[in-house]
């Protein structure tokens, strides 16, 4: 048996009614923020519920942006956390800003106790990061940036939909940024990203920017940047919209099977506590294995396409040099760095698959 | 009759786009797919150059290309001012200072205004090849070299254009641009490319163009996300087989229109021509008595016309912390109010054109 990690094939191999609405762009040609990225923007508010979202041409711009619009520079420092995907700290670089690095939990998220230690003067905003779906602890966090005044910019890009007790990701802090890359639970077919917030003010400030400054054909109102979600994308993001929540149904099932699975291998594997009152969405199914480089190799050889989300934390890379860090920083990062893996979990795996993998990590450690 | 400024639909309505995004998506190879690097090695053939990277924007191109080369805070570019805004809107985004020089009677950068705008904080000096006409690049370099300067091409309008057979693109240490959908090379939504025969700058420019990261999990260096979609690629790609025909009809159309309406002097000017120069027309820019009625009695003959572009960026409210005042570039401004951008596009016909001319001489012959 074959267990792909990407799914793509399987997701569009019935595409016939997006491919004919994209043959109806290329008649129209309204390629550049025409009206399916207004749909797609109205859409969206409705999905996260929060009063704005704005197509933007990543998630990573989608940050980036939000970070111009609240005046993040030069001098500037943005904390977040010391695990995640690189462009969350480049965003934060890209902006001119200096990425403060914070230690993670058991939940692979920031750890609340160690924002306040991590802020300074120089601190401008806290971004914390919804990392593989997982809703980051947000009551404690916001918690700190009202007793310290600082806006909280949510990386929700993997988390689409997630959500704690009614509340959906993208309505806890001041903006958030979310990604539409094509391995993402909402994806399009190529590059996207989209803002949500609730301010009237960040809304049309982030439509200037992403649009050269333009207040019109003719009139520049700030020098800005080119970062539209193509109509193309948001044609494609249309169709898939609707299907998010079957998407997430899926995985939240397949994720429960193999939590189910894998549970008595406590002791070998570590899978981050489940609260019922926050929803997970499983952009990722990350845990912790004991002879973790093996496992990868036993399930790469029984076919099973695991990975590693990331083995190298930020503060390590070798862009992080002229930061400062060392190692031993940040020792949950660290540790887990070392002993994480990610199983497929993706919405069109089938029953079979999933028993596969738990049969073989069981296997693994079993005999 | 009608005679539309651009006439888009016509580029895809043989249907071969969509047949060959219809193939790819089956593959799902959405970013950075094979079809990107094929485009990119058919781009950097079309322009001479040893490289050339597929980018989110022509913008981008601009930008990478002065993030590549270590432009930043503290930094002066010397640039255009009547320029798309994204040229100086590049340079404040890698962190410097656009420095605006006034142009020339072909709309471009005048080298002889150049030496004036260097100070001891200038690195670069991009010098936008307007309309698709390619500015006096060696002497640009004849003052920017003894400096120490690097030039950047702003060829966002300008793909196919040469001078004496060197493309543009392959005349300065990187060269931008853009395959936006109006461009004579177009995508169907946002795209850019950059060319440069350094490998230096092409390694620089494929790290930051995807996060830094060098292989999977090693981030080199924080960087952006500004990536040519697969699915633009191959769009830009069969605009690519295009381009000769396209460039043919468009200075066919132009030596047209100069031809009907050099007589119309001096209410209508035409494009100065140079010499061994191949420009290849994204806009056929007139200058004109009266532009504001003119305008209005085309469009109520159904002739779309524009302006590129009203407001010299120096004039801008965006420019304003930068200390500019009118009067500061006479010639760009005065042309700002005289300039117009007649449809030139390959799917023109010749009665079309001829309906346009007709229509002007009407204005100014009565």
């Amino acid at each position: 048996m074959r267990v792909p990690y990407s799914y793509l094939r399987e997701q569009f191999a019935d595409s016939e009614s997006i491919l004919r609405d994209i043959k109806g762009l290329l008649e129209s040609t309204e390629f550049t923020l025409g009206s399916a990225v207004a749909q797609f923007e109205e859409s969206f508010v409705q999905l996260c519920g929060a009063r704005h979202a704005i197509g933007v041409g990543t998630g990573t711009d989608a940050l980036f942006l939000t970070l111009k619009a609240l005046g993040v520079g030069p001098g500037d420092e943005v904390v977040t956390a010391a695990n995640t995907f690189i462009a969350t700290a480049g965003a934060i670089t890209a902006a001119g800003a200096r990425p403060v690095f914070v230690d993670v939990g058991d939940d692979f998220n920031l750890d609340p106790a160690r924002i306040e230690p991590a802020i300074t003067p120089r601190t401008k905003a806290l971004l914390p990061v919804h990392y593989a779906g997982q809703p980051a602890k947000m009551g404690p966090i916001l918690e700190v940036a009202k007793r310290r005044g600082l806006p909280v910019v949510e990386d929700a890009c993997q988390a689409i939909s997630a959500s704690i007790g009614e509340r959906l990701v993208g309505n806890f802090g001041y903006a958030a940024g979310f990604s539409l890359h094509p391995l993402k639970n909402l994806n399009v077919w190529g590059d996207g990203g989209v803002v949500v917030t609730d301010s009237d003010e960040l809304d049309g400030q982030l439509r200037l920017l992403r649009n050269h400054g333009l207040r019109s054909r003719n009139e520049v109102e700030v020098f800005g940047y080119n970062s539209r979600l193509d109509t193309l994308q948001a044609i494609v993001g249309n169709h898939l919209i609707k299907d998010v929540e079957a998407i997430t149904a899926a995985r939240i099932r397949n994720a429960r099977a193999l939590d189910k699975g894998l549970a008595d291998l406590a002791g070998r594997v570590r899978i981050p506590a489940r609260d019922p009152r926050e929803r997970h969405v499983f952009h990722l199914y990350m845990f912790e294995a004991d002879d973790r480089d093996r496992l990868l190799a036993y399930l790469l050889d029984r076919s099973i396409e695991a990975k590693i989300h990331y083995p190298v934390p930020l503060h390590l890379q070798p862009a992080s040099r002229r930061l400062g860090y060392q190692e031993g920083d940040f020792p949950v990062a660290e540790r887990q760095a070392a002993r994480i893996i990610t199983l497929p979990v993706h919405q069109h795996l089938t029953d079979d698959q999933v028993s596969y993998m738990v049969e073989s990590v069981r296997r693994f450690y079993r005999g | 009759m009608r005679v539309r400024y651009v006439d888009l639909p016509r580029q895809f309505e043989d249907g071969t786009v969509a047949a060959r995004v219809a193939e790819e998506f089956q593959r799902c190879q959405f970013v950075l797919g094979p079809q990107v690097a094929q485009f990119e090695s058919r781009f950097a053939a079309q322009c001479g150059t040893s490289f050339a990277l597929g980018l989110n924007s022509g913008t981008d191109a601009l930008f990478l290309a002065l993030k590549a080369l270590g432009i930043g805070p503290g930094d002066e570019v010397v640039t255009a001012p009547n320029s798309f805004v994204a040229t100086a809107g590049a340079i404040v985004m890698a962190g410097a200072v656009p420095v605006f020089v006034d142009v020339d009677v072909e709309y471009l950068m005048n080298p002889a205004a150049l030496e004036d705008a260097i100070t001891s904080r200038t690195r670069a000096v991009i010098p936008v090849h307007l309309t698709g006409n390619p500015v006096d690049m060696d002497a640009i370099a004849a003052v920017a070299g003894p400096h120490g300067l690097q030039v950047i091409e702003d060829a966002a309008q300008a793909v196919g254009a040469a001078v004496g057979g060197r493309a543009v693109g392959s005349l300065g240490i990187a060269g931008a641009f853009s395959l936006y959908p109006l461009k004579n090379v177009g995508a169907a939504g946002d795209g850019g490319m950059l060319t440069t025969s350094s490998r230096e700058v092409a390694d620089r420019v494929t790290l930051l163009r995807h996060h830094g990261i060098g292989s999977r999990d090693a981030c080199e260096v924080f960087g952006y996300n500004s990536r040519l979609d697969t699915l633009q690629a191959i769009v830009a790609d069969a605009a690519l087989d295009r381009l000769a025909a396209v460039t043919e009809t468009r200075i066919g159309n132009a030596a047209f229109y100069d031809a009907a309406l050099r007589g119309l002097a001096p209410d209508v000017v035409v494009p100065p021509r140079r010499p061994h120069v191949r420009q290849v027309f994204h806009t056929y820019v007139i200058q004109v008595e009266a532009r504001q009625r003119l305008v209005a009695h085309l469009d109520g003959h159904g002739v779309e016309t524009k302006v590129h572009y009203p407001i010299p960026i120096h004039l801008q409210r965006a420019a304003e912390h930068l200390g500019y005042k009118r009067g500061a570039f006479p010639v760009c401004e005065a042309q700002s109010e005289r300039i117009l951008s007649l449809p030139i596009h390959e799917h023109l016909s010749r009665d079309d054109q001829a309906y346009v001319v007709e229509r002007i001489r009407e204005f100014y012959r009565g």
